[in-house]
């Protein structure tokens, strides 16, 4: 099994568009510090710092594409009889890709969020106090649960998207349903909260899920979401636990 | 001797189209054996669930005397395979892919190795993508081949290779199969084939026509003896008329029976004052054996 990873994050490694992704986030998380350190009134800092100067926005962007690539590229290249014929079973294969999947955002994350806290010294040391309280957490504790919640939410898309790129062995598939998927959770928001107030067991849907963040930064999402930020962590779990397990299903019986 | 590959009463079907119908082979250790037989026989097929790749209806495989299903397959440590066509990286370079499945602590000495039997060295380094279509032909060989495995499976290994390369994929696996290693190869190119196999294994239409010894097909085809001579046309008319069996065509082809002498035939020629020029034995190769064997489509012995 350490073998596999190993073989996977090697080719990871090999890959230019890894490079490629760390310098695009940590670019765009340094292009919107500066941004809010120059128009402070377009960009309100301690939002931003809030939200990781966008960050976590493009994390959910790259992810779906990695994830997507790194199972659909060896159907793509036919390299999945290579992986196959050897002594590991199936289920080895596909549980590496996960796991490093897994790394890989955890990397990003972490890069994140190393790099808002150097862009609060470096350009907002006097704007606002980490140590803060800011209603019952302070500051810095604040961002850690925000980002906490959203890496649970990334993975409930991120689970989808593997799911997807096994089933359809293309990546191209995948990554538009995970796009698609992700936006109309944010477009259709209203429209399903609606429903989820005609039909209150709609709640458990994998869309209302994608709530957990919001609600964890703001309580009274509650009234519309009708779940406990117990229950919606629980749920996402569930979801990310059944998606992956599809997946695993489908990439089990598959002829190649 | 032990078999390192058995399959027993094999079927599959891709949906409700049937593909393998109770194919039954072994394979013994040490053995180079062909897998031959038309298009969309199902010769690939047969490989891809002897390595786990593809799901079968019922019937057994065993590799090293274990099951092989595409969900289990630790009796593949040792296999090394080659399916179709190769499985490359276009961001990696050629030693990357090497290094990638390469295992063992002596990693690097037998990726040089491999890398100079086949002459790669002059663009293992570049990215795959730049290759051309013989020389991924020859990095999946490698990669078939890194492992030093105990069996090999190479499906249509000649593809795209130049007759240089083709020579050395020969050396190659002959060499192999001296030390013991096992090969399974399928080809259309029978001639390279009949240099290299012990064993053949015929299919049709998903069924096996033929298992025998390379030596066994070949003796069933049939042997010509062939003259030449000043006047071949008088020659055919006088030996026609002795009883001679004669093949088609202008020149002058005696089929060779068992019993049959060489002394009576000269004679012919000798006492109607006709000139030789020339005589040969003409073998049938693999390919006349094949061709017969499947417009017969003689059942297995
Ligand atoms: N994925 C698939 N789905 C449906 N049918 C398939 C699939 N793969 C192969 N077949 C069918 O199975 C049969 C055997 O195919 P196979 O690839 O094993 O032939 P082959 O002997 O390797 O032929 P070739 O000499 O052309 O490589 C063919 O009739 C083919 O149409
Ligand atoms: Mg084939």
């Amino acid at each position: 099994m350490l073998t596999l990873i190993h073989q996977e994050t090697f080719k990871l490694m090999h890959k230019k568009s890894t490079y490629f992704v760390s310098l695009f986030l940590a670019g765009m998380i340094i292009l919107f510090g500066v941004l809010a350190k120059l128009y402070p009134n377009s960009f309100d800092p301690k939002s931003m710092f809030n939200i990781n100067f966008t960050g976590i926005e493009w994390i959910t962007f790259l992810m779906i594409a990695a994830s997507a690539s790194i199972v659909a590229m060896e159907f793509q290249y036919g390299t999945v009889k290579e992986l196959l014929y050897r002594k590991y079973n199936r289920g080895q294969v596909l549980v590496s890709k996960w796991i490093v999947t897994f790394i890989y955002s955890l990397y990003m994350y972490v890069l994140a969020l190393v790099l808002t806290l150097v862009l609060k010294v470096v350009l907002f040391n006097h704007t606002f106090e980490l140590g803060k309280l800011s209603g019952s957490h302070t500051v810095i504790e604040n961002l850690l649960i925000s980002m906490g919640s959203q890496f649970i939410g990334l993975w409930l898309v991120l689970s989808l998207v593997l799911l997807l790129a096994t089933m359809f062995k293309s990546s191209t598939v995948a990554v538009s349903a995970g796009f698609i998927g992700y936006f109309a959770a944010n477009i259709a928001a209203s429209l399903m909260f609606g429903l989820i107030g005609k039909w209150e067991w709609l709640k458990w849907n994998p869309l209302n899920m994608l709530s957990l963040s919001t609600q964890v930064m703001t309580p009274s999402y509650r009234e519309f979401t009708k779940l406990t930020v117990d229950q919606l962590v629980m749920g996402n779990l569930g979801y990310i636990v059944v998606f992956l397990f599809l997946g695993y299903l489908i990439f089990k019986k598959r002829n190649v | 001797m032990a078999n390192i590959l058995e399959v027993k009463h094999l079927n599959k079907s891709f949906g409700r189209k049937p593909v393998l119908h109770d194919i039954s082979f072994t394979v013994q250790k040490g053995r180079i054996v062909g897998l031959v037989g038309p298009n969309g026989a199902g010769k690939s097929t047969i490989m891809k669930t002897v390595l786990g790749l593809t799901d079968f209806s019922n019937g057994e495989i065993l590799v090293e005397g274990q099951t092989v299903t595409a969900t289990k397959h630790t009796s593949l440590a040792y296999v090394g395979a080659l399916i179709e066509y190769p499985g490359i990286y276009p961001f990696m370079s050629g030693l990357d892919h090497l290094k990638l499945f390469a295992t063992g602590d002596d990693q690097n000495q037998r990726i040089d190795e491999v890398v100079t039997e086949l002459r790669m060295t002059k663009y293992i380094k570049r990215k795959a993508k730049s290759y051309s279509l013989g020389m991924k032909q020859k990095l999946g060989i490698a990669l078939a081949l890194v492992n030093h495995p105990n069996f090999v499976v190479l499906d249509e290994p000649m593809n795209g290779l130049d007759p240089e390369s083709n020579k050395d994929l020969r050396n190659i696996i002959t060499n192999l199969a001296k030390k013991g290693t096992t090969i399974l190869i399928s080809s259309h190119i029978l001639s390279e084939l009949e240099k290299l196999v012990n064993d053949v294994l015929v299919i049709d239409k998903g069924r096996i026509v033929s298992q025998s010894s390379m030596r066994n097909l070949m003796n069933r085809g049939k042997k010509y003896l062939v003259i030449k001579s000043a006047d071949d046309a008088k020659a055919k008319n006088l030996l026609m008329a002795a009883g001679y069996e004669l093949a088609d065509g202008d020149d002058v082809r005696i089929l060779e029976t068992d019993a049959q002498k060489l002394m009576p035939i000269l004679k012919i020629y000798v006492e109607n004052d006709i000139e030789i020029l020339d005589i040969q034995h003409q073998q049938s190769d693999l390919e006349t054996s094949l061709l017969t064997l499947l417009a017969n489509d003689q059942v297995t012995e």
